[in-house]
């Protein structure tokens, strides 16, 4: 009971709680189920307009190497967000070695016109947790509670 | 406003039909009449800013079209496809529509021809005019044209947006279009009932600042002509103008009114938004689910890593296309309005209103406004910035021709703005959805006995579409 | 009145301004022959044959109007440049003999990637290059289609390195170029098998002498040479491991017979041919692998490269199609 006069006396008590619960959200380390770090290999083939496999997952830490191997008209590679980017002409498998330190999920797009599509060839590569989504779907609770409450008076 | 268009002005008032006489009753929150600005007030008036202006769009769209079916096929090397589809629909979706609601349409080069044989003159209306000047068939009225339009883009967009020379067909089956309607019907048909970026404008309009209002009702009330009525290319009667959607910012109104009562209003963002007020048509609130389900669409084929659907929305007329376009339309025909249907109904059953459920779900629709003007916004930068680079080298080579106009033909591979893109993508929708969810608390206050329950279903709705949109771009 | 005509006159300034400017400004610099190129299965090369002079420079601005291209003129060594959708490659050739030469695509672009080709007539003064020279397979009457697979193979892949460990004294008349040529490595196993002072080797060393003499016909310069040229020509079809495997090889496999034959003229393909199975392998020649590059295959899809690549280029390339089978480095 007192408590919730406590509260009353503060004016905007809840604006002040939505936003330490939004910074909370945005900011607050997630632990990470820690997976040793290991080799990974893909086998990405790619043709007009699509990667197979398009989605490739890994461990944060694990070094991970992306063989492209191009099957109509010569593709290319580029990872966002890793600045890394390899071509491949058919007959001619390319390879791009690195370690995957950065955690999310990033696309990754062709960089050597292939025809019409091309802007839209792209694959996701995911490395761990996708934290941004889950704060994200964390933050989108908070902004429909925040909308209602703008309107309440 | 359907109705008003009907009726037939001789010196006659419209009083009735239970509209508040003062647009004052219902606007409290300031607004700022542009037409009043000391210095702006003259380019207003003027016709000749408003007309270079379109002047220039128009010899924009005659190049684009000239690059379109004579340039380079390579997409990212012509101007036709780089502009239309990059800098101009972006420039749309993050500019011209959330701070001027359908301030395109007040520059849009697609009527002009039509619009000069109408009036029979270049700047001003002159004496001979050409035009059968018919009535737009009133089974054809509302935006459910627009809505079934903006659907075919859709269904053919992956070709339409990736190939220069149907790019270049397109616009000019538009002009085609706009000038055919512009000779067969009065006033401005093909940008009120057909075209689909006239469309979702409007219904994002009612978002935006912009506003065309009277100042003072009663001046109106004794001005017999109605000389503003009679001049507007859109059929509206400024005295009744209630939102925002329907008027294309073409300020003839402003120009023609002899006592100077027409105010071009910048109000609060979404200040006419909630209010049960507010005519709740089904067709607009269609439009407003087609535009959330072709956000989803768009984003799952063109953002997404499944290289089928691309395929098959790209290899028009053969079986996987089928199947592409039968699940298009079934998403956004059946699925879509059903399931926001289903949230109104239960809403409205939880607690206890006794609306009929077909002005409820017109009436809660305007829920959809912030959340699918948001999402484009979105989903327009998850696929517009990593080719912002192409935007600056195809204006050095804007035909593929090998030129270098300005010596950045070939700019090297852009800064990688990833990281900064998701984080603004995820921002934006988080904004929609705190804005929709207002305009939802909105209409509860504005209702009879309107409780929480009313709206939670709708904004479980939103909820579920801002999941699925963040899993599409950043997920 | 004067501001509607005003007004009409500014709309049509800039309308025919907007066309005009682009119009005129492509005639100011027309400087060279511009060919767009398509993948074959759309047009191959626009235009597909052109006329120069000998010692007369020949400028060319090339551009694609898909994908990514190359072009390069055969059995030359003029300079080899990149076809890039969009962008314009400029380049200028001088030819110094005339003659019919074959322009083709350097970078893979699609299944019949092979067979965009053109053809540059040169006139003028000089002798043309010999011409009817035939090829070696047929002035020794070998037969390249024939398949006669090999009824010895070796038990594991012949190394070079081991062979000069054997410290063999091989006769002399099986070292020759001549010998390398017209031999295949079966023929001269059987024959270094019926050599009396090798009597004592196991099948497997007289292999490793096999290998040993070929690996003495080919440079290093030779086998790298080679490998980039099967990496950029042939590894899309005969893949990387040289298995009959590349990333073309499921779509050549087209039934000879049956519902699903295609038998129109021209249009038959088969799997591509792996090069690492010993039975068909050993049992050609060097003669015979370099007829079937230069020739081609008859309703197999297989290209004919003789416009394309030198007699160097191709001793070169059959020498390293003999790595699939032996291995040749100096170390095993």
């Amino acid at each position: 009971m007192m408590h919730k006069s406590l509260c009353r006396g503060i004016p905007g008590w809840r604006w002040i709680v939505l936003a330490s619960l939004a910074l909370l959200i945005t900011v607050l380390p997630i632990p990470a189920n820690a997976k040793a770090p290991q080799a990974r290999t893909f086998h990405v083939q790619a043709s007009r307009f699509s990667y197979r496999p398009a989605v490739l997952t890994a461990n944060p830490g694990d070094r991970v190497t992306i063989e492209l191997k191009a099957t109509d008209v010569v593709h290319g590679l580029a990872i966002d967000g890793y600045n890394l980017e390899t071509t491949s002409d058919p007959g001619q498998t390319a390879r791009l070695t690195f370690v995957a330190d950065r955690r999310g999920s990033f696309r990754f797009r062709c960089t050597v016109t292939c025809g019409n599509m091309h802007p839209f060839m792209i694959g996701r590569l995911q490395v761990g947790r996708n934290d941004l989504l889950w704060r994200a779907a964390g933050l989108a609770i908070l902004a429909a509670a925040a909308g209602v409450w703008k309107e309440r008076k | 406003m359907n109705r008003l268009q009907e009726v037939t002005w001789k010196g006659k008032v419209p009083l009735a039909e239970g509209l508040p006489a003062s647009p004052r009753i219902r606007a409290p929150q300031k607004r700022i009449n542009l037409a009043q600005v000391t210095w702006f007030r003259p380019l207003l008036l003027s016709r000749w800013p408003q007309f270079l202006i379109r002047c220039l769009t128009l010899a924009g769209s005659v190049f684009t079209i000239f690059a379109g079916l004579f340039g380079s096929p390579v997409g990212s090397h012509n101007f036709a496809i780089i502009f239309v589809w990059i800098a101009w629909w972006t420039a749309l979706k993050l500019a011209f529509i959330p701070l001027g609601g359908r301030s395109w349409c007040s520059v849009c080069p697609i009527p002009l021809p039509g619009e000069w044989l109408q009036q029979g003159g270049t700047l001003e209306k002159r004496r001979h005019r050409f035009s059968l000047n018919l009535r737009w068939p009133k089974r054809l009225r509302g935006s459910w044209l627009q809505s079934s339009g903006f659907l075919l883009i859709g269904l053919f967009s992956a070709v339409t947006m990736t190939d220069a020379r149907v790019t270049a067909w397109v616009l000019l089956g538009l002009f085609g279009l706009a000038i055919g309607l512009s000779l067969t019907f009065e006033r401005r048909a093909f940008c009120s009932y057909l075209c689909p970026i006239g469309g979702f404008s409007g219904i994002y309009a009612k978002t935006a600042p912009p506003e065309v209002r009277v100042v003072d009702a009663s001046i109106c009330v004794s001005h017999r002509e109605k000389t503003c009525y009679l001049n507007c290319p859109w059929g509206l009667y400024p005295l009744a103008l209630r939102d925002s959607s329907q008027c294309g910012l073409c300020l003839e109104c402003l120009r023609s009114c002899p006592q100077d009562n027409i105010a071009i209003n910048l109000r609060p963002f979404g200040s006419d938004l909630g209010w049960s007020r507010q005519s709740g048509r089904l067709d607009d609130a269609f439009l407003a689910l087609v535009m959330l389900g072709s956000a989803l669409a768009f984003a799952t084929v063109f953002t997404g890593p499944w290289g089928s659907l691309k395929s098959a929305a790209f290899a028009i007329g053969s079986p996987p296309w089928g199947l592409y376009a039968l699940g298009f339309l079934a998403f956004n025909l059946t699925l879509m309005p059903g399931l926001f249907s289903l949230a109104v109904w239960m809403g409205s059953r939880w607690s206890g209103q006794k609306t009929q459920l077909r002005r409820a779900i017109g009436n809660q629709s305007q829920v959809l406004l912030p959340l699918g003007l948001f999402a484009w916004i979105a989903f327009t930068i998850s696929f517009a910035f990593p080719k912002l680079n192409t935007v600056l080298s195809v204006l050095s080579d804007p035909l593929g021709w090998g030129w270098n106009l300005l010596g950045i033909a070939n700019t090297p591979w852009s800064p990688d703005l990833s990281g900064i893109s998701s984080i603004l993508q995820v921002s934006i929708l988080l904004a929609g959805l705190f804005w929709s969810a207002s305009v939802a608390q909105r209409l509860v206050k504005a209702s009879d006995r309107g409780s929480l329950r009313q709206a939670l279903p709708i904004l479980a709705f939103c909820f579920l579409f801002t999941l699925a949109m963040f899993w599409l771009l950043v997920g | 009145m004067s501001k509607e005509w005003l007004a009409r006159s500014i709309v049509i300034v800039l309308a025919v301004g907007a066309i005009a400017i682009p119009a005129v400004a492509s005639w100011g610099r027309r400087h060279g022959i511009e060919i767009h190129a398509r993948m074959a299965e759309t047009g191959g090369w626009t235009p597909e044959s052109l006329t120069a002079v000998v010692g007369v420079p020949l400028r060319l601005r090339l551009t694609s109007d898909d994908v990514i291209h190359g072009f390069a003129i055969g059995q030359t060594d003029l300079p080899v440049v990149d076809v890039i959708p969009g962008e314009f490659s400029e380049v200028t050739y001088t030819f110094d003999r005339p003659g019919k030469y074959t322009f083709y695509c350097t970078r893979w672009c699609g299944i019949n990637h092979w067979r965009m080709r053109g053809a540059i007539v040169v006139s003028g003064p000089g002798t043309k290059p010999d011409i009817a020279r035939p090829p070696l397979y047929v002035s020794l009457g070998l037969e390249i289609d024939a398949r006669n697979p090999a009824d010895v193979v070796p038990v594991q892949k012949p190394s070079s390195a081991r062979g000069a460990w054997l410290g063999a004294t091989i006769p002399a008349a099986y070292l020759s170029r001549d010998y390398y040529l017209a031999h295949s490595p079966l023929e001269l196993w059987k024959a270094l098998r019926d050599e009396p002072n090798l009597r004592n080797f196991s099948d497997q060393d007289i292999w490793d002498l096999a290998a040993l003499v070929w690996k003495s016909n080919a440079t290093p310069q030779e086998l790298k040479t080679g490998q980039q040229l099967y990496a950029t020509n042939c590894a899309a079809c005969h893949g990387e491991s040289g298995a009959g495997d590349g990333v073309f090889a499921d779509q050549l496999d087209r039934p000879k017979s049956g519902e699903h034959a295609e038998m129109r003229a021209g249009e038959m393909t088969t799997r591509p041919a792996g090069f690492t199975a010993p039975q068909s392998m050993l049992s050609a020649s060097p003669a015979q692998l370099q007829g079937k590059i230069i020739r081609g295959g008859m309703g197999t899809g297989m290209p004919y490269w003789g416009p394309i690549f030198t007699e160097e280029q191709t001793w070169a390339l059959v020498a390293h199609l003999w790595t699939f089978q032996f291995d040749l480095e100096d170390r095993p």
